[in-house]
């Protein structure tokens, strides 16, 4: 059975095995994280276009322009940390492992929302440089960090299987971008609340990051239960 | 390390996908360290049914034991005991030599992971290239590797999916003696191959797998090389070589 | 071949569902009230209620069709899976449109992007997508477990959804739920009624179109099942043939 020992349980070992692997491969090629801060780049110079480098236009609608940088991009990095386990059919050596397939599920979890956090400090960073916005304050970070893990949790159980299908990364954003938008759509309401100089009341935030939190945790078990049925045949 | 016999024991296997049946009652038992080669016409199933022993595939009817467990019920238990070299390397190219097999001896949680991975790398020749991502080896030297991965957590049953395609001889022979290592430790061994004669020189009992069905089954010891190539084309039809 | 002609169950199905629709279009028409401010159009309310009622069935219908799969991979729940979350797209779009429809005379505008309507769009988007991985996926039995588990993923989604729409502030009333929103919706002043015979009239034609559109999902489902058996066993039929034709020319 699942223990939640973080030291020495061999579910937690299997997931921090997979996350290690991950980051390892990640400090060879730096192929993710480069490859999504690219595309994040042109993208917002491409807003910024779209705009007519309107900043005050460009201000107004920063935080959408944010998450849709982050979720576009989230794409990039599910497909390529799950085509690393298809490139050599690597997943079976995995599957073979005596291990829970939870454990495969939590541990690409944590790699890909480790990516897509780091992507999103450098987002911030050029955000507030660009449009001026107060998107360092720590509740925005909570939000975006909350966001990050449930829009992971769904991308990792269906990029798991649009991997296997015949349009592959096509498929994805299809797919996913509707799945997540229940998720961001109140994180942009929560992080576009801070964007002011005043501090909201909590309470105007509350309800939000609520729905964010139960999309997380919802979203997070269902991937955890289902995937063995999206890795095995 | 499981001691029940047969170690492998299979009753009346199915496989079917969708509505075609690729395995159509399938009877087989393996003795403990005995060397099985599998030989067939292409599509006849010998995929399909070495990796239902690898708990990669589930069953569609019959019975499946491995060691006394039956799967897929038991399966996470059976994974520990069973190491598959298929013709998919199954190792990640951007890792390093090191690297691959450290993260499986992560995964089967090993104790003395850097000896064994040491050693490991020591057997298979490659310890002068541990820091070498695998992308750059060549075939013959990401098969050892393959083998390295697959025998880490000293398997007892050694299942492996046509291991000598795309390599050269020396690569090969190289293999033999790996084979026949893994075969003095005590391993079960599992091979589908397309070459007759190498298969029969190497194992103890050959089979022969047409149509979803085993249709011959003999020690190797009771019959020589040209009598099987007859007995392969009598069965199947078709000329092994 | 007794698939071949229509179930008797079913045929009984379709009529009762035929009367039962007559009897609640009548009943929309001839005895539900006059509403004040809104008039005749008022009367859009029937249907587009119980087609969103409709459609949150559907979908959780496809949901336990889905875990019921997985639990015991049977090619009947995956049937009822296809079926049930077609049937709630068309309620859900049937719902959306009668929407707007009385948005226009309600808001001014047919279409507002506030969050519930957003997010309604967005769970027809998801539904729909659900054809898309079904159809990029050849293996039949695959293709029934993904599909399986993307109803299951996509129910989450369902979830936030109908939370969001609880607790975020929106210009569209809640209906279903407690009664305190209902009596705020009510009081935003969509459903002006007098007091007593009126409403009551209200709240029965209400009932009664929601319990013949729940009739007309059934029958629906009854019959999309029927279809997608002779489907699979035309499919069968084909196999075989082939399977004879090459086995007679070897």
């Amino acid at each position: 059975m699942t223990s939640f020992n973080l030291n020495n349980s061999p579910f937690w070992a299997a997931v921090w095995a997979i996350v290690w692997k991950d980051l390892q491969i990640e400090k060879q090629t730096r192929q993710t994280i480069s490859v999504m801060s690219m595309f994040s780049l042109a993208t917002v110079i491409m807003f910024n276009f779209a705009l007519e480098a309107n900043l005050a236009a460009a201000r107004q609608v920063a935080t959408g322009l944010l998450w849709s940088t982050i979720l576009l991009a989230g794409t990039l990095g599910l497909n390529r940390s799950l085509a690393i386990e298809r490139e050599n059919q690597t997943m079976e050596a995995v599957l073979m492992a005596p291990i829970q397939r939870g454990a495969i599920y939590l541990g690409k979890v944590i790699g890909i929302t480790l990516f897509t956090l780091i992507l999103e400090l450098i987002l911030i960073f050029v955000f507030i440089i660009f449009f001026d916005k107060p998107l360092w304050r720590p509740p925005v970070l909570l939000v975006l960090f909350l966001g990050t893990v449930g829009y992971i949790a769904a991308g990792v159980i269906v990029t798991s299987m649009t991997i296997q299908t015949r349009t592959r990364e096509v498929l994805l954003p299809v797919l996913l971008l509707p799945l997540s938008l229940p998720l961001v759509l109140p994180a942009a309401m929560a992080v576009a609340a801070y964007m002011f100089p005043q501090t909201p009341p909590f309470a105007e935030v509350q309800s939000p990051i609520s729905i964010v939190i139960i999309y997380d945790l919802l979203m997070l078990s269902a991937g955890f239960l289902t995937y063995h049925y999206v890795v095995e045949s | 390390m499981l001691t029940i016999a047969p170690m492998i024991q299979i009753n009346g296997l199915v496989k079917n996908y969708g509505l075609n049946p690729v395995l159509r009652g399938v009877n087989l038992y393996v003795r403990q360290g005995e060397f099985i080669t599998l030989v067939g016409p292409n599509g006849t199933g010998k995929s399909t049914l070495l990796r239902i022993v690898a708990t990669l595939l589930t069953k569609t009817a019959g019975e499946v034991k491995i060691g006394g467990w039956p799967l897929p019920e038991h399966a996470e238990k059976v994974r520990r005991y069973i190491g598959l070299v298929s013709h998919q390397p199954l190792l990640y190219g951007d890792l390093t030599a090191a690297e691959n097999l450290r993260f499986f001896a992560r995964l089967y949680r090993l104790d003395n992971r850097e000896e064994r991975v040491m050693a490991a790398l020591k057997t298979v020749g490659l310890l002068a290239r541990q820091r070498d991502p695998v992308s750059t080896f060549s075939r013959g030297m990401v098969q050892r590797l393959t083998i390295a991965r697959a025998t880490l957590h000293e398997p007892d049953v050694l299942l492996l999916d046509e291991p000598y395609t795309g390599l050269d001889q020396d690569a090969a022979r190289l293999l033999d003696d790996l084979l026949r290592k893994e075969q003095e430790n005590g391993r079960t061994i599992f091979m589908i191959t397309h070459d007759l004669v190498h298969g029969l020189n190497l194992c103890d009992r050959a089979l022969i797998l047409n149509r979803g069905k085993i249709v011959a089954d003999l020690p190797s010891s009771q019959i020589a090389p040209h009598d099987f190539l007859d007995l392969y084309a009598e069965h199947t039809g078709r000329h092994g070589g | 071949m007794e698939l071949t002609r229509l179930n008797r169950n079913i045929r009984i199905l379709n009529w009762v569902t035929a009367v039962a629709l007559v009897i609640a279009l009548g009943m929309i028409f001839f005895y539900a009230p006059v509403e004040r401010t809104m008039g005749n159009v008022q009367r859009i309310f029937y249907f587009h209620v119980a087609s969103a009622w409709v459609g949150a069935v559907a979908f959780f219908v496809a949901l336990a069709a889905g875990l019921l799969y997985l639990r015991k991979p049977d090619r009947k729940w995956d049937t009822v899976a296809v079926a049930s979350v077609e049937i709630g797209l068309v309620f859900l779009t049937m719902a959306t449109v009668a929407g707007s429809v009385w948005g226009k005379p309600a808001w001014n505008t047919w279409w507002e992007w506030s969050p519930r309507l957003t997010l309604i769009t967005i769970a027809w988007l998801t539904y729909a997508a659900y054809f898309m991985l079904r159809g990029a996926i050849e293996d039949e039995e695959k293709r029934a477990r993904f599909a399986a588990v993307y109803v299951i993923v996509a129910f989450v989604t369902i979830i936030s959804t109908y939370i969001s729409i609880r607790i975020l502030r929106d210009i569209h009333p809640v209906i279903f739920g407690g009664t305190l929103e209902s009596a705020q919706g009510a009081e935003q002043g969509l459903q002006e009624f007098a007091p007593g015979l009126e409403s009551t009239r209200m709240v029965i034609t209400l009932n009664a179109s929601v319990a013949a559109f729940s009739l007309l999902y059934v029958a629906w489902l009854a019959n999309r099942i029927r279809l997608q058996r002779l489907i699979d066993q035309t499919n069968a039929l084909k196999i075989r043939l082939v399977a004879r034709l090459q086995g007679g020319n070897a």
